[in-house]
């Protein structure tokens, strides 16, 4: 964990980004509480902090993760989502979230907002910060989690590096009520417009995973554009499935 | 009541407090003078197209730009080459913050009318 937020740490020298590294690598490491480790994917996307007005998306997300073990094995999970731009600082998207099981139909598990708040100018610091809340409710069990997570973005000439630091709290009466933190980061290369290649880190109670990914952004008529990533994540621990591969496309218009 | 000036250790923290707050004005001034020395330069959209569509800039310094949308619709400043990207409704104003860049051209277009709206950065 400290090793792998450690990446960004050595890449940049900053103080701030090593603060960070080291501060997710002490929460993590001092947690105790275990929930339910089935099905388990920490696997998600890294989160710039930039918020645009007038912008609208819809976003499709795909994770397929495979494991020698074979209940967690074969799942796939989308997450379906409509975005619009509040005012120039604030984002706020609605997402359906599925999941299909080995030998089930896909099944829609549970409904998330989430907010995106731009904090500072792109530029104005030597980092940009945002910062994201979200809240996720299961369907069918009283599970529900809220979560903030801290965003940052850091350019180095060609390269750029992103943080999320994340608190979640979940709660209901089907689940034992407890934070958790998680963090992820990505350190992308600005290749071309088209295709950015990059690494990601993926970390939470029970996730450590790490893995290439290639990002880019596709331009439309006027002011349409395509976004797309897709990334391969491999296990650091024995408690993340062997391949989360994952596909991004959001539509920006 | 005040304190007497013959109580032991008010000198000592008398001068604590003056340091404090000069320490405190003193991060104030250069707070300032960090803001005050990022240069200022803007750019109008008009009609659709950048007002001056040149622009030039100082090699490794960062600088401000004050994009003013004169229109009375939304632009969007976009520049991959210099890393930013930036809506502006219209009859409004935007800030972007660029550099410190290596000398060269960095073009920039406005998304929402990229025929028209062009225009580069000049750094030198």
């Amino acid at each position: 964990m400290i090793r792998s937020c450690g990446i960004l740490c050595a890449a940049g020298g900053r103080v701030s980004f090593l603060l960070v590294g080291t501060l997710i690598g002490l929460l993590t490491g001092s947690q105790t509480h275990a929930d339910n480790l089935l099905h388990h994917n920490g696997v998600g996307r890294v989160y710039d902090p930039y918020v645009q007005p007038l912008e609208r998306e819809l976003e499709l997300r795909t994770y397929y993760q495979t494991d020698d073990d074979p209940i967690e094995s074969d799942i796939l999970r989308q997450r379906i989502g409509f975005g619009a731009a509040i005012n120039e600082r604030v984002f706020a998207e609605l997402y359906l979230i599925g999941m299909k099981l080995p030998g089930s139909a896909m099944r829609l598990e549970s409904y998330e907002l989430e907010s995106k708040i731009q904090l500072t100018e792109q530029g104005e610091y030597a980092a940009d910060w945002g910062l994201l809340v979200e809240l996720e409710r299961q369907r069918s069990e009283s599970i529900a989690e809220l979560a903030t997570t801290l965003l940052a973005t850091r350019q180095w000439g060609d390269w750029v590096g992103t943080v999320n630091l994340g608190i979640e709290y979940e709660y209901g009466s089907n689940i034992r009520n407890e934070f958790d933190t998680f963090m992820s980061a990505q350190w992308r290369l600005r290749y071309r417009e088209s295709l950015e290649p990059g690494i990601e880190v993926y970390a939470d109670e029970f996730t450590h995973g790490i893995g290439p990914v290639l990002t880019g952004l596709v331009r439309g008529s006027e002011n349409q554009k395509w976004h797309w990533e897709a990334g391969i994540i491999v296990p650091t621990n024995d408690t993340t499935p062997d391949y989360t591969y994952r596909l991004l496309l959001e539509y920006e218009f | 009541m005040a304190p007497s000036k013959h109580i032991p250790g008010y000198c000592g923290r008398k001068l604590k407090w003056r340091m404090r707050h000069l320490t405190a004005a003193a991060l104030c001034c250069v707070a300032m003078s960090a803001q005050a020395q990022t240069p200022v330069f803007e750019i109008e959209i008009r009609e659709h197209l950048f007002y001056p569509s040149e622009l030039k800039i100082p090699a490794g310094q960062k600088v401000k730009l004050i994009i003013h949308n004169r229109d009375a619709t939304p632009e969007e400043f976009e520049s991959y080459e210099l890393n930013r990207e930036k809506v502006i409704i219209g009859n409004t104003q935007g800030i972007v913050f660029i550099g410190p860049l290596k000398a060269g051209e960095y073009p920039f277009f406005g998304e929402f009318n990229p025929k028209t709206a062009q225009g580069k950065v000049i750094v030198e």
